[in-house]
């Protein structure tokens, strides 16, 4: 299988990362549960992991990283717990419902009040309207630091500056950039980073977290066994702990460990000229294919390994389908969780096939893709 | 005509995908078309030829099985690449 869905999950993990899990899984204890050795062995793999990702992200308190299931666990936390009931909240229409489900129950159970910043209809950012939202009164500015759907980067040092200015708390969805874009929370401004560590990353599902800038103060999604202060009726006030009730997935941290010693190996910047220099081939070879209709700005530099097209008016479904069985080519069609994306783009009733890229995907499997494209094209 | 039996999670369809191979109905699992699809129906469905839809329907009631609904659709590639397991 040609395997073009690594904006879903990558499947291909480095080898490093597979071997950590199944020695984290002969050798691990409870992460904060006792001092025996197994229980040591994963307090130190999780205390290990969080210097790493802190380092990865710009993030000054490696105690500040708190591990979830996943990016859309940490959004929740970060969106419910960070955000004041009936605070002003501007988002944007590049994101993810792992963003818009969460602040969506907001408005209806805490009354916070929302705005969209428009994207243009291929996928940009109008960041002028962005910051017309932003109010006095703002809590926060919630947004994407790359699109799911057509890979539009968001400069986050922009929305930042400004968010510094205004005193408006600048949470982040980078679900998409976090292993292929240089990310520095503190550059950036950034208050809190949510991240999952089976994308970009090359680390198990299961795996993910938020990076808090120091003085940032967040409410508990959870409560519960945290190892420490059993006596205490309440959760531990100290980060991490406060936001990590129940145990962690120390098999999943380790391979996440292991891939972020891979990242820093092989460098963030290196795996992403490669990721792009892919895209960037899929694109021109299918840009020019007649009845092929890609979406978002390829005039820009900074773009993320995502291509989307649709085929004429074909359902992107049945592309989809034709690729999988006929090409052996694995690629997401549909509306890709981001509905108000695909409502910029205006591909609501058709969806889109999405074709992504990762460190380990070739060029010979890009031009492969591209032939296909092209086959069904011309029927 | 292609029909498509559209369910509301990855769940119900799998566990039909069970049944019906369990009885012997040809079937299989494809992206649910967008132009079928709505809001309410997930991105999985299961594939079936004309002449086992009713085999198909009497599995569903037989079993109880959960699922969206059936909806049919012409194909608009290559209208005789239909494969089905």
């Amino acid at each position: 299988m040609i395997y073009l869905d690594n904006a879903a999950t990558t499947l291909h993990k480095p080898q490093c990362v597979i071997d950590a899990v199944t020695k984290a899984m002969t050798s691990m204890g409870n992460a904060s549960r006792g001092a025996h050795s197994g229980a040591l062995t994963a307090s130190r793999t999780v205390y290990e992991t969080r210097c790493k990702a802190a380092k990865l992200f710009g993030c000054s308190r490696p105690d500040h990283v708190v591990f979830t299931c996943n990016s859309t666990e940490a959004l929740n936390i970060a969106i419910q717990g960070a955000i004041p009931s009936g605070g002003h909240v501007v988002t944007t229409d590049l994101e993810h419902n792992s963003v818009l489900r969460p602040l969506y129950r907001m408005q209806d159970e805490k009354g916070i009040r929302l705005d969209f910043a428009r994207a243009d209809a291929q996928g940009a950012l109008d960041y002028e309207d962005l910051e017309r939202l932003v109010r006095e009164e703002t809590s926060a500015v919630v947004c994407t630091h790359m699109s799911n759907l057509t890979g539009e980067m968001v400069d986050l040092a922009r929305i930042g500056r400004m968010a510094k200015e205004k005193g408006i708390l600048l949470i982040v969805d980078a679900s998409q950039s976090a292993g292929n874009t240089p990310i520095d929370m503190e550059q950036m401004g950034i208050d809190i980073l949510c991240f999952t560590g089976h994308k970009g990353l090359m680390g198990p599902q299961g795996t993910g977290g938020l990076c808090i800038r120091e003085g940032v103060e967040i409410r508990p999604l959870k409560e519960g066994g945290s190892g420490v202060q059993s006596y205490r009726t309440r959760q531990p006030e100290e980060y991490p702990t406060r936001l990590e009730a129940g145990t962690l997935n120390g098999h999943g941290l380790a391979g996440l460990s292991a891939a972020l010693d891979y990242i820093e190996k092989t460098g963030v910047e290196t795996i992403g000229k490669k990721e792009r220099s892919l895209s960037r081939r899929f694109y021109e070879g299918v840009a020019g294919i007649e009845g092929v209709r890609v979406y978002g700005h390829f005039e820009h530099a900074e773009r993320g390994p995502v291509v989307a097209l649709n085929i004429r008016d074909y359902d992107s479904s049945e592309v989809s389908d034709v690729l999988s069985v006929d090409y052996d080519i694995a690629t997401r069609p549909g509306a890709h969780c981001a509905p108000r994306m695909h409502r910029a783009l205006g591909t609501m009733d058709q969806g889109a096939v999405r074709f992504s890229f990762s460190w380990f995907n070739t060029e010979e499997e890009v031009d492969l893709a591209v032939k296909a494209v092209r086959e069904i094209a011309q029927g | 005509m292609r029909y498509y039996i559209l369910f509301a999670n990855y769940e119900q369809g799998l566990a039909l995908r069970d049944i019906l191979l369990q009885d012997n109905v040809p079937n299989r699992i494809a992206p649910a078309p967008r132009a079928i699809q709505g809001d309410l129906s997930c991105g999985m469905s299961l594939l079936i030829e004309p002449e086992h839809l009713d085999a198909a329907k009497r599995s569903i009631e037989a079993h109880h099985a959960a699922y969206h609904r059936i909806a049919s659709l012409e194909g608009q590639i290559r209208p005789n690449r239909d494969q089905y397991c």
